[in-house]
């Protein structure tokens, strides 16, 4: 089964830059081990001592796989998994994060 | 009872609204909090000013105090306008190239603003107001991502409010920040009604916000506990967008872009339910209107030509 997994910039390195990748597996472990087969090094980032590495959250077609049976997640052929670091959100403002503020560019 | 001796005694007691439109049956339906009807208008009053209090009680705070917080906008306001009341100093750590509309807003109401770098986000305003705390003994940090007053705020009083308004509440849909809210209101609710279902909708941000330089540098705010959640779910700035006007359009209610994040998982969940349930289906589910739609405006999503044009306007932006 052919899912597409989204790399955050901060793997990049790993992926040689790709944005997003392919893998194969029924699982989310699966997953993980059919990338690092090919991405060395990227199963180290994810895991950790056999669980999601405390700072990395992976989404299966947006649900935290956390709530959904961790890394033993099933995962159907189409399925967008999704991969991001645990960052501080904001407390609902629209802060810029980055470039000049939106309010600002015109 | 709509008489109260000064603003912070108006803070909670908000409505709660059925949205007939949106609803997708007579049987599975939706409910909004409306936050926004708060004195600063947003769902931070109420943290702020607990807080606050709980600082003031246990001597923590005392009059000529300076408080500072790390914040990227709604807690800041929420806090100046205690601060303003009680006579205290507000100092807001904020990421350098925050909106303009938030500063105004905050200087407004008397706070300063110390700037933390735009590489990093709240990552980088959280650190930085951590040292300026420890560099200076004397000022008090409220802390609002691991200060337990700020769950214990929603526990005691959104909470019980949208259990008194909807006693056959089935789901609880709320946006995870601090995770303030859904530890407060998910706890209260999860000891009265104890098979709801409490979910968290989380914002899903343009790449510059989750710049970090390795993943040891990520950031689990101290209240999160996820044993309290049924379910997590991220949302991009194009759905919240769609369900920010949906929401206008149906229902008529302005309301800000993080609470569009929430609405689409409420709808989310109504849908299933009715797939799954078929004629037997029904449910109560009640979501959180975080703050109205004014401060987000200037973004152009209210007026952009399509839902893919509103999100372009969002790219690297904390919009929730």
């Amino acid at each position: 089964m052919s899912v597409s997994v989204s790399v955050p910039t901060i793997l990049r390195p790993v992926t040689k830059g790709e944005k997003t990748v392919t893998a194969e597996g029924s699982t989310l472990s699966e997953v993980i081990t059919d990338l690092d087969s090919r991405y060395s090094g990227l199963g180290d980032r994810l895991v950790k001592n056999g669980a999601l590495h405390r700072f990395v959250n992976i989404y299966v077609n947006d649900e935290d796989v956390r709530f959904t049976g961790g890394l033993e997640t099933a995962i159907a052929a189409g399925d967008e998994v999704t991969i991001l670091p645990a960052v501080a959100g904001g407390d609902n403002s629209a802060t810029v994060a980055g470039g000049a503020p939106t309010s600002m560019r015109d | 009872m709509a008489r109260y001796d000064s603003v912070i005694d108006a803070v909670g007691g908000t409505p709660l609204v059925g949205l007939p439109r949106l609803s997708p049956s007579p049987a599975v339906r939706l409910w909004a909090k409306l936050e926004d009807r708060n004195p600063t208008g947003s769902i931070k009053d109420r943290p702020a000013l607990a807080m606050v209090a709980e600082a003031e009680s246990s001597g923590l705070l005392r009059p000529g105090c300076t408080v500072i917080e790390p914040t990227s906008g709604n807690t800041g306001i929420s806090l100046a306008m205690v601060c303003r009341v009680k006579g205290y100093r507000l100092i807001c750590v904020m990421p350098e190239n925050t909106s303009e509309e938030r500063r105004l807003l905050l200087r407004a109401y008397g706070a300063q603003i110390i700037s933390s770098p735009a590489a990093g986000g709240s990552n980088a305003a959280v650190a930085l107001a951590k040292q300026l705390a420890a560099d200076h003994p004397d000022w008090v940090m409220l802390y609002q991502y691991g200060n337990p007053v700020n769950a214990l705020a929603h526990y005691s009083t959104t909470g019980p409010e949208v259990l008194a308004d909807l006693p056959t509440i089935t789901h609880f849909v709320a946006g995870l920040g601090t995770t303030g809210t859904l530890m407060g209101v998910g706890r209260f609710l999860r000891e009265k009604v104890p098979d709801i279902a409490i979910v968290a909708a989380e914002p899903r941000y343009g790449e510059l916000v989750y710049g970090l330089r390795n993943l040891d540098e990520g950031f689990v705010p101290e209240l999160y506990d996820p044993s309290v959640l049924t379910s997590r779910f991220s949302v991009g700035p194009e759905d919240a967008v769609r369900r920010t006007r949906e929401l206008l359009e149906v229902e008529g209610i302005f309301a800000g872009i993080s609470t569009g994040a929430i609405l689409h998982a409420a709808l989310g969940i109504a849908a299933k339910i009715v797939r799954e349930g078929g004629a037997e289906a029904r449910a109560d589910i009640a979501f959180v209107v975080c703050d109205g739609g004014w401060k987000y405006l200037s973004t152009g999503v209210y007026e952009a030509g399509d839902d893919a044009a509103a999100a372009e306007g969002l790219e690297g932006q904390l919009w929730a």
